[in-house]
């Protein structure tokens, strides 16, 4: 969920954080000279009040892109506050002690930065770009808004509606998200990944600022939060600049574990939109593991297989081969709990759902019964160095993998060990893995019902 | 702090964005022109070992022919379907298995083709890229899977709302004009397509004397030159005259209202319009500014408006839409049904408001140093720069557009921004389109002009 719909910071997304965050190192390799620790630095500061700060710095433009992650998303709700954390990141735009609202954007602008963030199931992220001479006004900007959030009840009215119709535009108006929001809904009965992050309506209308407050002070806390300054800074002054603005705020008590019972699955789940649509697509969830699992390099192995690019199994058999898909694409990111590895079809014109599952399973079967060819082990290994390579391209990239890997890996450094996990990810884990996770009785399968304009069933 | 560096008669050397303040600088552009007429620019950029292409030619919809819309685009989807030696397996294959990217793309008046690649995969990616701009196969099979490719995502959009505003505003804003026709066609243009159609699209406006080939990364300048002089040597030059087949949008009288009618939407998205400007136009600097006052960033006029203070949306933008020949301004904006009226009035207020009282002086600083703040971050990446640069040659601005952008901001004064607000920001002549429930929506909108309600097809 973004603060602003922008295609850039869409697209920056994507290729960050949406697909398979695939690391590479290889010293057999010209990329290996960017993604090195030896030649790619980043220093690491902890302050006394357990604030985390990382920095990397590139004087390649004069310019400077500092993010703000705060330990907490949609998995630290319960049901009745489900979509606090992002209309939270909304509200940390609306005020703080020494900030009236709208002055943040408006003290950015002004000095030629720009601003924006995103909440997902994990993790609330923010970021301010511009030149080099404008990360003092973030620093200050940032520092009173994690010491002293306003929360004015005016403003808290009248950015509920903002939060309302920007579910109206992502879920209640879309396809792809209604059926998003179906899949995770049926796949999870008492994980916090089965709500969505943006909320049910009714929840955005009821949550109190005492709740709002509440969650504030918990979770916004130095302890829970990675600052990383990346761009052209002067090294020299840069550690003693950020304690001196972050470095008073106070520490708070850790933050209670999300409670996750998920019980085990014992079947397929199915579920159905109706909704007008000239065309059918489906998505389908399988119980994929969490972070924590050392198979989750495998799966995004497995997932590049399936779905890296037109020469992938998914495109070849279901759109090149057999031309009944107009897309298919395989998905899996690890997260702090256990997920779905997601994959979501869209059919061609007079396709059905069904037609589409059985093709889509059969590749399943057949990746799970045969394994890959060493050349599509070694293709997926190459596309994961590449897509290191290229998210490294922007200072706002850089941010937000070092913060990805240092929130949810829990160590930035593991972006540079991961290769070595990729590497060692070989044939038999791919079938094993594969085996494992497509079980059909771990399955849920959310489908569009095409619907005429009326109501009635196409 | 500039500096222009001449080495030999025809390079020309530039350093980029040199502050005052700063000694960062990026690396010199070098320019060539083949004999067969492809523009060739080289930029060397060795943070990253990567390299990128980036080709772009004149040719687009408006080349289109009568009744088939959609060829150029068709055209372009089949550039990787199939080249020199491989089939469309074997390409994408070789360009995946090094992780590289490469695609092609055409919209109303601009055919682009992109790749990018590790370094060390520089003579397999330049190999790719020659072979499906120069020698796309236009294989019968490809053509008839691509061709219901497009046909399947022109019905799947129907579902789409923000696809369905964009395409009916177009049509709505240029009204016979060639620029009113969606780049990927109808059904029924389509459908007309024939592989010849594409083939002598490719051959007719796909041609070295109508592209710029720009190569932005981790390169060599003079062996990356000589690599690419030898690659599209034997590319034929087209002869076709460079003109820009479409004239202005027709000219707009009273406030018009079309409405297409979504019954099930719960939120109407909300497109208001008006004739623009072309690419070239000399005000370019003053409507950038002003339109940032009005329309761009978290701090405009209009998001102060319509999402900070009355919550009526969660995302509003304006912008001027420029080509080489014409241009459109207008506004983007969704609400929930219930408070459309409310919306539209209040957009159209924000804008008359700032043309009859133009903004604050504060309003005009902050507008300045947005646009040159965030200027230099979005050609940080090698393809965003790669794509700033084929710009300035598509639209044959000043050579030095790029290194003198910050200034000519900076020297846009509150006069010009007053004059251009009352030229070119239409508030009374203007078309608005609206997709949502067609009932609600017609009768929430009585009284704002002439109205009229059309299904999506």
């Amino acid at each position: 969920m973004f603060r602003f719909t922008h295609a850039t910071l869409a697209c920056a997304l994507v290729l960050g954080l949406a697909t398979p965050v695939l690391a590479a190192k290889s010293a057999a390799t010209a990329a290996a000279s960017a993604l090195s620790p030896a030649t790619f630095k980043v220093e690491r500061d902890t302050l006394e009040n357990g604030l985390t700060v990382l920095y990397h710095e590139d004087h390649s433009v004069p310019a400077v892109c500092f993010w703000q992650w705060f330990k907490v998303g949609s998995r630290n709700e319960r049901q009745g506050i489900t979509g606090l954390s992002h209309f939270f990141e909304h509200m940390m735009f609306n005020g703080s002690a020494n900030v009236p609202p709208k002055e943040y954007d408006r003290r950015l602008e002004s000095q030629g930065a720009y601003s924006n963030a995103f909440t997902s199931r994990d993790m609330t992220a923010y970021y301010e770009e511009g030149g080099s001479a404008s990360l003092e006004a973030m620093f200050e900007l940032d520092a009173d808004r994690m010491r002293a959030l306003s929360l004015l009840p005016d403003m808290l009215k009248s950015e509920v509606e903002v939060v309302r119709e920007e579910r109206r535009f992502r879920t209640d108006n879309s396809v792809p998200g209604l059926l998003d929001e179906a899949l995770y809904t049926t796949a999870f009965f008492a994980s916090p990944y089965g709500w969505p992050v943006v909320g049910w309506m009714n929840d955005l209308e009821r949550i109190t600022r005492d709740e709002m407050v509440d969650y504030f002070r918990t979770y916004y806390a130095p302890n829970n939060c990675i600052l990383i300054v990346a761009g052209d800074y002067d090294r020299k002054t840069i550690r003693e600049r950020v304690r001196k603005h972050f470095g008073g705020i106070p520490r708070q008590t850790p933050p209670p574990r999300p409670v996750n019972s998920e019980p085990e699955q014992r079947g397929e789940r199915r579920v159905e939109v109706h909704y007008p649509s000239e065309t059918v697509s489906f998505q389908v969830g399988y119980k994929a593991p969490s972070v924590k699992s050392p198979d989750g390099y495998t799966l995004q192995v497995l997932s590049t297989i399936l779905s890296g690019g037109e020469s992938s199994r998914l495109h070849q058999a279901l759109v090149y081969t057999q031309r009944i898909a107009l897309s298919a694409r395989a998905y899996y990111q690890p997260g702090l709990e256990p997920g779905l590895f997601e994959l979501s079809v869209e059919m061609a014109p007079g396709k059905t759902a069904a037609e589409g599952e059985v093709a889509l399973y059969a590749e399943l079967d057949r990746l799970a019964k045969d394994g890959p060819s060493e050349r599509e082990l070694q293709k997926a290994r190459n596309q994961a160095e590449a897509s290191f390579v290229q998210q490294l391209k922007t200072n706002n990239g850089v941010g937000q993998t070092l913060g990805f890997y240092e929130h949810v890996y829990g160590d930035y450094r593991k972006m540079f060990t991961a290769i070595d996990s990729y590497r060692a990810v070989t044939g038999a884990d791919c079938k094993r893995v594969a085996k494992e996770i497509f079980d059909a009785r771990k399955r849920t399968v959310a489908v569009l019902v095409p619907e005429a304009a009326e109501g009635e069933a196409k | 702090m500039r500096s222009i560096r001449l080495s030999g008669v025809a390079f020309v050397a530039a350093v980029l964005f040199v502050s005052a303040s700063h000694a960062a600088m990026a690396p010199a552009l070098t320019r060539a022109k083949l004999a067969n007429g492809l523009t060739v620019i080289v930029m060397p950029s060795q943070r990253l070992p990567l390299v990128d292409f980036r080709l772009v030619a004149r040719a687009g919809s408006v080349q289109d022919p009568e009744g088939k819309g959609g060829v150029a685009q068709l055209t372009a989807e089949l550039l990787t379907q199939g080249a020199g030696k491989r089939s469309a397996q074997q390409l994408a294959e070789d360009i995946e298995f090094v992780g590289g990217s490469l695609s092609a793309d055409a919209g109303q008046e601009q055919f682009t083709v992109s790749a990018e690649l590790l370094k060390k995969d520089f003579a397999l990616g330049l190999e790719l890229f020659r072979d499906c701009v120069v020698a796309p196969t236009f294989a019968a099979e490809e053509f008839g899977r691509k061709r219901e490719e497009t046909l399947g995502a022109i019905a799947s959009d129907k579902s789409e709302p923000s696809v369905i505003a964009e395409e009916k505003f177009a049509s709505y804003l240029w009204g016979a004009s060639p620029l009113a026709r969606p780049a990927r066609g109808t059904e029924a243009s389509v459908t007309a397509i024939t592989r010849e159609d594409v083939a002598a699209f490719h051959k007719r406006f796909v041609a070295p004397d109508r592209a710029t080939l720009v190569i932005v990364g981790d390169v060599d300048v003079k062996a990356t030159l000589a690599a690419v002089s030898k690659a599209f040597a034997a590319w034929k030059r087209s002869g076709a005259p460079l003109d820009d087949p479409y004239g202005a949008a027709p000219a707009v009288k009273g406030r018009q209202v079309r409405i297409i009618d979504k019954p099930e939407a719960t939120q109407a998205q909300i497109r208001v319009g008006c004739p623009g400007v072309s690419r070239s136009d000399p005000d370019y600097y003053s409507l950038q500014v002003a339109n940032t006052i009005l329309g761009a960033g978290f701090t405009s006029r209009l998001v102060n408006s319509i999402r900070v203070e009355k919550g009526l949306t969660y995302s509003i933008s304006s912008r001027f839409g420029m080509l080489r020949g014409a241009g459109s301004f207008r506004i983007n904006t969704f609400t929930r049904n219930d408070k459309l009226r409310i919306c539209v009035d209040a957009v159209l207020a924000e804008v008359q408001k700032l043309v009859d009282e133009g903004p604050t002086d504060a309003e005009l600083d902050k507008s300045r140093n947005y646009l040159t703040g965030q200027y230099p971050i979005g050609l940080q990446a090698p393809d965003d720069l790669a794509g700033e640069i084929a710009n300035v040659e598509f639209f044959g601005l000043d050579p030095m557009f790029i290194q003198t952008y910050n200034d000519r901001v900076r020297a846009v004064s509150m006069a010009d921004v007053k004059r251009v607000l009352k030229s070119r920001f239409c508030t009374q002549d203007l078309k608005i389109l609206v997709v949502t429930n067609g009932e609600m929506a017609k009768k929430a909108l009585e009284g704002l002009g002439t109205i009229e309600v059309k299904p999506i097809d």
